[in-house]
């Protein structure tokens, strides 16, 4: 019948989106943007959004080629070899992002949820969630999301509409401060939280609508991007560049700030503190169940549980290391910049080509259009 | 083996008899029927079920006082051609099926010369007959409620819904009760894989007995470590009915008074039948209230230890500071204080049902008013506790189906436990695990959160039905639970014309 058929739709394909491009730029982005580029974040962002979407136009072409799944169409475009190679960096790319959203996720709880708590008991029970949430496929994993978009957006709007009333527009300026390299620093920052949206590419085969699926991610992306400058304006326009330069996750200090009418609640920060443990909960699901699936196809047995487990003790492993040795997060970050983030690029352009090659062979030696 | 009814009136006694050997309470005469009173007949039933005790008004009596005014050669002819087409008395070929057969409360007839018995249905078998639902009450709308005879059942839901697309499908559950179960449908209106999935699923087991339809309930249910259940209850035939305009299927099992109605989802446990019976605006108010009820009782208690316990720095200093002041000399933690609490009020729930009316309503006001005013004034609890308890049990009386609410009742712990022990964290922990359980979970494969999830299935039309509920105007097309090209429930004549 409807359920169980492992197809979701395009609206929750969307918020799917939405919440895992939003938890980690909008928790990280305004403290990145402080100390590089301060009122000049703004562009960053737009910047970031225009590569973003160049890197969903080049994710667009190649969703066209796709017959069943990305592995498959992989292995078609490129050879079996490097069919496999391009999924081992996908899988590293996203284990390692699973580590690290675990990391923030955790760290997160513990600084404003449960001070006291230790990282291996909070850290456990999140994955163990991330493991449950995961293990029954994917369509259960796009309803939780389905159904709590409006119930973390709507107030998370709300209290932004209360902050804007404390904004000081003078804040915004100076601009145009920053010098260049600043400046695409700032960008590529943007374009590296962008880089889970790559997601879509395995989510063909699950789509009810495949065809319109780039049209969700362009849906998530605009949304994301209007929503970090929306929060940024905002951050800057309450605190300032030097005085945001000091905290930590300046979007959660604003909204214990927010004075909501009645009073009742002298300070929110704790209630909504919740939006960003569901939004990485959220993409910390994304990340283990498309390594679980990216696994599953390398080894050739869909379906197997041992993947997940696999993938959940790697996470777990990388998240501790994360936690206890500060030097891995910087190695993170380069390894996002400089592998990850032109890998997708050079991979989804290599495809292009070489299926232009195929198709031109194809046409040449007078196969079938 | 089955034996054979034969024209042997003789052998046919003698076959039913052993068989029901050391039955005292199945009566089984023999009668001198034809115009001569020379041919014999004989009549089983179960003492209670006939209607008279000098059968003058009775269907069998007047049976057999016709049979008394026929000669004797033409009596198997007349009943073989008149009686078997013309009543609805059912013939039966073997032993072993009239004797079931008489088993639903009916008489048996067998005659001389005629090779089959007859189940003439008289009286039945006592019932209470058409009573006042005592749960689902509603504020406008029908009282009728279900009784325990599965005939009267499907003929109130038939009262509603006369058309002929209503289908009742009959089978048996228990090797030894032999309980009849319906299944009541409209044809046109419901996925046939639905049906064909209940069908498979009554298959799929053997029981010696199935008393209530809570045993077929949880025989036929997919997730059965759910605290959730997956088919909804109901006493009311209003509500059945309104299932089935719905393409959903109503199961019903003789002698429960309870239907079974499925697919369920998490929406049409918060539904009532006044919810269609009121304006918009009052449906769609209560409607939302009972929403928020159903999240209440799971998670207030939890909340309350949170906030107290942990997050202190959200509530305003005032209320802060009554709320310490109100535990001033409560000798347990806060934590341990909620859980007696807790514990006292169920008991007080169980203590209360388990009672004859009058003594249940009793124990409600002692445990609620004296036990918490001591237990206040003994230090042993605070006032704010019992005030939270109190509240979190509104909230599930105001879920209106029992086992709906039960399952939050059972929940409501789990939130104890995780606040208690880490506070907002162990709150969103908790919501997680529901939401992520009741996102996989469904009946009959529909997702029980919809139309919250999957709502593009039916073009986003369920979803004017959830929290809100709209305008009658404004809900044209039946749920998703109806096939598709059969959802137009309503159509206005203007925009006919158009």
């Amino acid at each position: 019948m409807f359920a169980e058929n492992w197809k979701i739709s395009l609206r929750q394909i969307r918020r799917l989106l939405i919440l895992d491009l939003f938890g980690m730029s909008s928790l990280m982005l305004p403290g990145i943007f402080t100390s590089l580029t301060g009122a000049d974040g703004i562009f960053c962002l737009l910047l970031g959004m225009a590569a973003g979407a160049v890197l969903l136009w080049l994710m667009g072409k190649n969703l066209k080629h796709i017959k069943t799944d990305y592995y498959s169409y992989m292995k078609e475009t490129a050879g079996q070899f490097l069919g496999d190679v391009c999924m081992v960096f996908y899988f590293l790319y996203f284990v390692t992002l699973c580590g690290y959203v675990l990391y923030q996720l955790t760290t997160l709880a513990l600084s404003w949820l449960l001070p006291d708590g230790s990282w291996m008991e909070v850290g456990l029970l999140l994955l163990l969630l991330a493991v449950y949430g995961s293990i029954r496929g994917i369509e259960g994993r796009a309803r939780v999301y389905e159904i709590i978009f409006w119930f973390l957006g709507i107030p998370l709007l709300l209290m932004l509409v209360f902050a804007m009333g404390d904004v000081r527009t003078a804040y915004w300026t100076p601009i145009v401060t920053s010098d260049g390299v600043q400046f695409v620093q700032g960008s590529l920052a943007v374009l590296v939280f962008l880089l889970p949206m790559t997601v879509l590419l395995f989510l063909k085969p699950f789509c009810q609508k495949p065809e319109k699926i780039t049209s969700s991610g362009t849906v998530a992306l605009w949304t994301v991007i209007l929503m970090n400058v929306l929060i940024y304006l905002i951050l800057l326009g309450i605190f300032g560049t030097n005085a945001m330069g000091v905290l930590k996750r300046p979007v959660i200090t604003l909204m214990g700030m927010v004075k909501l009418p009645g009073g009742f609640f002298t300070r929110q920060d704790v209630l909504m503190t919740a939006v960003w443990v569901f939004a990485l909960f959220a993409l910390l699901n994304t990340g283990i169940f498309q390594s679980t699936l990216i696994l599953q196809n390398l080894s050739q047995k869909p379906g197997n549980r041992w993947s997940l487990w696999l993938v959940a003790v790697l996470t777990f492993i990388l998240g501790k290391s994360f936690f206890e040795h500060s030097f891995l997060i910087e190695i993170f970050k380069s390894y996002q910049v400089f592998v990850a983030l032109p890998g997708m690029f050079f991979i989804l352009v290599l495809l292009l080509l070489l299926h232009q090659i195929r198709t031109g062979r194809t046409l040449q030696k007078g196969g079938d259009f | 083996m089955a034996i054979q009814i034969t024209p042997d009136l003789q052998e046919n006694i003698r076959n039913f008899e052993e068989l029901f050997s050391d039955c005292e309470d199945i009566k089984k005469r023999k009668i001198k029927v034809g115009e001569h009173l020379g041919q014999e007949c004989y009549i089983a039933y179960i003492e209670v079920s006939l209607s008279s005790v000098d059968w003058k008004d009775s269907a069998v009596g007047k049976f057999l006082g016709k049979l008394r005014t026929l000669p004797e050669e033409e009596l198997a002819g007349y009943v073989k051609n008149n009686v078997e087409d013309i009543s609805d008395a059912d013939p039966f070929g073997t032993i072993e099926d009239a004797a079931q057969g008489m088993l639903t409360g009916d008489v048996l007839f067998f005659l001389d010369g005629y090779n089959k018995a007859l189940k003439i249905p008289d009286k039945g078998y006592p019932g209470r007959g058409v009573y006042e639902t005592e749960s689902e009450k509603i504020i406008r709308g029908s009282n009728e409620g279900f009784s325990e005879s599965i005939k009267l059942n499907t003929a109130l839901i038939r009262k509603r819904l006369r058309s002929p697309h209503v289908k009742v499908k009959e089978s048996f559950a228990g090797k030894r009760t032999n309980t009849n179960v319906d299944l009541v449908y409209l044809k046109d209106l419901i996925h046939p894989e639905m049906l064909e999935e209940i069908e498979k699923r009554l298959s799929e087991f053997e029981i010696d007995g199935t008393l209530d339809s809570g045993i077929i309930e949880q025989l036929t249910e997919k997730r059965k470590y759910s605290p959730f259940p997956q088919f909804q209850t109901t006493q009311r035939p209003d509500r059945a009915a309104m299932a089935i305009l719905e393409g959903r299927i109503v199961l019903l099992s003789d002698n429960s008074p309870v239907a079974l109605i499925f697919p369920a989802t998490y929406n049409t446990f918060i539904q009532t039948s006044d919810d269609y019976y009121s304006r918009w605006e009052i449906a769609s108010f209560t409607r939302a209230l009972r929403y928020l009820a159903s999240f209440l009782a799971m998670v207030f208690p939890g909340l309350y230890l949170a906030m107290t316990n942990f997050h202190t720095q959200i509530l305003p200093t005032d209320l802060l500071l009554s709320l310490a002041a109100s535990r001033q000399g409560v000798p347990f933690p806060a934590m341990v204080e909620v859980i007696l609490m807790e514990i006292a009020f169920e008991l007080l729930r169980e203590a209360g049902v388990r009672l004859p009316g009058a003594n249940g309503n009793t124990i409600g006001i002692v445990g609620g008013l004296i036990i918490g005013q001591a237990a206040v004034d003994a230090n042993i609890v605070s006032p704010i506790v019992v005030i939270v308890v109190a509240l979190t049990a509104l909230c599930s009386f105001a879920v209106p189906n029992e086992e709906f609410a039960t399952a939050f009742r059972i929940l409501k712990f789990m939130f104890i436990f995780l606040c208690g022990g880490m506070g907002f964290l162990g709150f969103l922990a908790g919501l997680l695990v529901v939401l992520i359980h009741l996102s996989h979970l469904e009946s009959f494969g529909i997702p029980y959160l919809a139309p919250f999830v999957g709502a593009d299935l039916n073009g986003y039309q369920d979803e004017r039905d959830t929290f809100l509920r709209l305008p009658l105007s404004f809900l044209k097309k039946r749920p998703v639970y109806t096939r598709e090209g059969a959802r137009v429930r309503l159509r206005l004549k203007q925009e006919k014309k158009k």
